[in-house]
């Protein structure tokens, strides 16, 4: 007695309990837009806190957001826009058949987000120099307002956690590179780089938000 | 490749399929030895793990309970340190609602039934689903070495500013929550795109059964909800180890913004515990009716309207924190909109058992119980959100007594219940239908004498997680005290029974209870494919007035002979069917 | 084939959303050396950024072309849930009598 479904397509990707290529692509897809909704939530508890921060001290956060440099959040941000465009080209074209050139985009994407990480490294580093840390440790005399740390404390969190999010992006570009590589996708099958695509572009999205909230207040 | 996906029903060639009652292997024993249940994709021994897990947390935390119940037998308490006390109460409430009751029923049950009450071979995410019970067993690791290290005496809701200094082991066990989050996170994504995505043909969202209405309402909840809690956990880590000061008020941080991060996601969390429960309810009521299940939108719409309303109501929890007077009105408002779609679905169910040919077995009785103490829970519940009187009765046995009639009285009661009736199905043997009805009955009274008086004690003043007390409270908590022990023998006589069902149990039949869903059409227990034809459904889950034959069509050819040619509709196309010959 | 299905984007058009975006970035910081009064500098800010998040969810994640309408709908209650999140809590936070004591 068979246990297959006569329809199910004998494509050695399509997993067993689906009836067919388009089914499971629908079914991945459906899947990352869901999670991409729980990072929403969970990137959104640390914008209300932001929000309800800054509600009660808005000259305190017009006051350290002058700090940081409006320039260099500029700059990561067209930095992260252009990773989303190569981002998508590479699926353009895995999507056309042309898997070389996927994997010179992936490549770039990566080089782009690892530039990203560099850039936050060098302003982490250079505001700790002066003392700026988050919370109880802050030590920075330069700003007049004596509650600046809350804004700093904040500006850490949500950099810092949308920076974990670039490095893991960027992990799941070096094993697409590999996978890609191999050979292991085509124009039939290229669903992890579309999903992976999708959270590459939910990382920028976050960027987008938090470049005028940290350093556009003044 | 052409799509079928029209508007117009898609004609589909069934046949009848036979029912193997005894087929020569089936799920548990298709592949041997401990890797392959270690490393199974299959959703039904990924559901008995997690029913193995949970049922020995449920043991630990339940043990937990006798000992602050025996703590409390003398008012001025010499039985326990009052650290002591603070860690038991902690512990049992940590472990009941982030280990137990929030995997609960989604996790065991749901992962058992819900692909093969929708006719599917398993859920969306099969690998993804293993990865969410590896995910909860490293976080109860963490709670574990939590607990060996000498415990958390915070309770449950972490409150700062004292959870941030607080000595005890805080760090392990948010660590543990944090990570359990994620594995309820992500069973919560599976079970939405599996009901999305792999329903079998003709089965329209209209004709699911009301359990699964309700794990889909449920996993919205665990979706939208659980991140926060996420974000909450990791603030709190933070704050403990770099100091950072969101919270903490010696800071400048506000320590009742972390009682709204954490009741956002806590106040959904009681109906991601509770919502599944209804789920059962319906299945029960109407099998045990021999009924169809009365105003079935109302309960399937009603489920995802308390999804929705349950998201606007967190400040209740917070009504004598310092929150702005505003707040707690509308929080207070929205709370009694609550009692509306969960009062239909009681009164739903008790058209559905009016004029029903009812048999009292044991799921049954559980249920029956359920309708008691759940509306007994949910109508002190709108007593507590009513604002001038939560001012008196907040933190008061009167809340103790409130949670336990709606989460003990009737989560874990309708779970007992449809772990009860769908015994049969995953285990393939019957359980003593006596032995069943001592142990309900142990159970319900015993439930009953715990923390009935814990109402009592309430109102009169007696406050909440204090390990000693006024002496004229001494009779209130000794009657609690025994009624927690009659309850211990009930569950005892329950481990037994069910045990003992499992080693001499006769062989269950594959629809002992004679329903209609398409998990009974199957052997007991199921296959491992869970149905080796695709399942073709006409009729909705509740139609007994139906030859259970009728229930048994699929696809001409989906067994690998015949067949419908490149035809695989969309699942839940409407359908006409065509019966074939071959 | 599976591909008759996914729509494919236009290298060009990919292209021209990335320079629209680079260019909505330059504004942004530009209007944030003006130093407009709040709350119009907030609003400024926050308006482009909203412009920008949408391009990037319409084209380059695809929504504008999604056949799907559910998924665009996830998408969409994301957003309202952690509206109702920060709106509650500012009902109580910018309500209060006295908002952090000791501070």
């Amino acid at each position: 007695m068979s246990q297959v479904n006569v329809a199910t397509e004998n494509k050695s990707f399509v997993q067993h309990h689906f009836v067919d290529a388009e089914q499971q692509f629908d079914t991945a897809k459906l899947g990352m837009w869901i999670f991409l909704v729980t990072e929403i939530l969970f990137f959104g508890g640390l914008f209300c806190a932001y929000v309800v921060f800054r509600s009660w001290y808005p000259q305190t956060f017009m006051a350290a957001s002058g700090h940081l440099d409006k320039i260099l959040g500029g700059a990561d941000t067209v930095d992260l826009i252009c990773s989303s465009v190569t981002m998508a080209l590479a699926i353009h074209y895995i999507q056309v058949g042309k898997e070389k050139l996927t994997f010179i985009l992936l490549g770039i994407t990566f080089l782009f987000g690892a530039a990203f990480i560099g850039s936050h490294l060098y302003e982490w580093l250079d505001e700790m120099s002066v003392g700026i840390y988050p919370g109880s440790a802050y030590a920075f005399k330069g700003i007049s307002d004596p509650h600046a740390y809350v804004f700093f404390t904040l500006y850490y969190l949500m950099t810092g956690l949308h920076g974990i999010h670039v490095l893991v992006g960027m992990g799941l570009m070096a094993w697409l590179m590999v996978k890609t590589k191999r050979g292991r996708f085509s124009s039939e099958y290229y669903t992890p780089i579309e999903i992976t695509g999708l959270y590459w572009h939910f990382v920028d999205l976050i960027w987008i938000f938090l470049l005028p909230l940290l350093y556009l207040v003044d | 490749m052409d799509s079928t996906e029209t508007k117009n029903k898609i004609k589909l060639k069934v046949r009848h399929f036979p029912l193997d009652e005894n087929p020569p292997s089936h799920y548990a024993n298709n592949k041997k030895g401990i890797k392959s249940w270690l490393l199974t994709r299959d959703h039904k021994r990924i559901g008995i793990m997690y029913l193995c897990t949970i049922t020995l947390v449920f043991l630990f935390a339940g043990i937990m309970a006798l000992l602050i119940r025996l703590s409390l037998w003398n008012p001025a308490n010499h039985i326990v340190a009052a650290k002591t006390y603070d860690i038991l109460f902690t512990l049992h409430g940590t472990m009941m609602i982030f280990l137990f009751l929030v995997p609960g029923v989604p996790t065991t049950l749901g992962n058992f039934f819900l692909p093969m009450m929708i006719g599917a071979k398993d859920v969306a995410f099969p690998r993804l689903n293993l990865a969410s019970y590896y995910i909860y067993v490293a976080g109860a690791i963490f709670t574990i070495f939590a607990i060996i290290n000498g415990g958390v005496d915070t309770g449950w809701t972490f409150y700062t500013p004292y959870s941030i200094h607080s000595t005890t082991n805080v760090l392990p066990m948010t660590i543990g929550i944090f990570i359990i989050g994620f594995s309820s996170i992500l069973t919560g994504l599976n079970f939405i795109v599996t009901m999305h995505k792999l329903r079998a043909p003709g089965l329209s969202w209209g004709k699911l059964p009301l359990f699964t209405w309700s794990i889909y309402a449920t996993s919205i909840i665990q979706v939208l909800a659980t991140p926060v809690l996420a974000i909450t956990v990791s603030l709190l880590i933070m704050e403990r180890v770099l100091h950072i000061g969101i919270f903490n008020p010696a800071l400048g941080g506000d320590p009742i913004l972390y009682q709204h991060f954490f009741w956002f996601y806590s106040h959904p969390a009681v109906y991601i515990m509770i919502v599944p429960g209804f789920g059962i309810i319906s299945e029960l009521i109407g099998t045990f009716s021999k009924k169809r299940v009365f105003g079935y939108w109302f309960i399937a719409i009603s489920s995802l309207a308390i999804a929705f309303l349950g998201f606007l109501v967190w400040g209740h929890h917070m009504f004598v924190s310092g929150q702005s007077a505003l707040a707690s009105t509308v929080f207070s408002l929205i709370t009694f909109l609550i009692g509306i779609p969960t009062g239909i679905k009681i009164f739903n169910w008790l058209a559905t058992m009016y004029k029903g040919s009812i048999t009292l077995k044991t799921p049954m009785l559980y249920a029956l119980s359920f309708i008691f103490l759940f509306t007994i829970g949910g109508i002190t519940g709108i007593m507590l959100g009513a604002l001038s009187v939560d001012v008196h009765l907040h933190a008061t046995y009167y809340v103790v007594a409130h949670f336990h009639y709606v989460m003990f009285g009737g989560m874990l009661i309708a779970f007992i219940g449809g772990l009860h009736y769908w015994w049969p199905k995953m285990t393939g043997k019957m359980y003593s239908e006596t032995m069943g009805r001592i142990s309900w009955f142990l159970v319900f009274v015993g439930f009953n004498v715990t923390f009935f008086p814990q109402f009592i004690l309430g109102a009169k003043g007696m406050p909440r997680r204090y390990y000693n007390y006024l002496p004229q409270f001494e009779t209130l908590h000794r009657t609690s005290t025994v009624g927690s022990w009659i309850l211990g023998l009930g569950f005892l006589l329950m481990a037994v029974y069910l045990i003992h069902s499992l080693v001499k149990g006769k062989k269950a039949p594959s629809n002992p209870w004679n329903a209609r869903t398409l998990e009974w059409m199957t052997s007991s227990p199921p296959i491992g494919e869970n149905f080796n034809y695709t399942p073709v459904v006409t009729h909705g889950p509740y139609d007994f007035h139906r030859p259970v034959s009728e229930f048994l069509l699929g696809l001409a050819g989906s067994d690998g002979h015949g067949g419908n040619g490149d035809l695989h509709p969309e699942g839940g196309t409407p359908v006409t069917v065509e019966e074939s010959n071959n | 084939m599976s591909e008759q299905h996914h729509h494919i984007v236009p290298v060009k058009t990919l292209i021209t959303i990335g320079a629209i975006l680079v260019f909505l970035t330059i504004l942004t910081v530009f209007f944030g050396y003006l130093h407009l009064p709040s709350p119009y500098n907030a609003i400024v800010a926050i308006g482009i950024a909203i412009i920008k998040s949408s391009l990037v969810v319409m084209f380059f994640m695809n929504l504008y072309w999604e056949h799907r309408r559910f998924n665009i709908m996830v998408f969409l209650a994301g957003l309202v849930f952690l509206s109702i999140f920060i709106g509650l809590t500012m009902l109580d936070t910018m309500y209060r009598s006295h908002i952090v004591p000791g501070f």
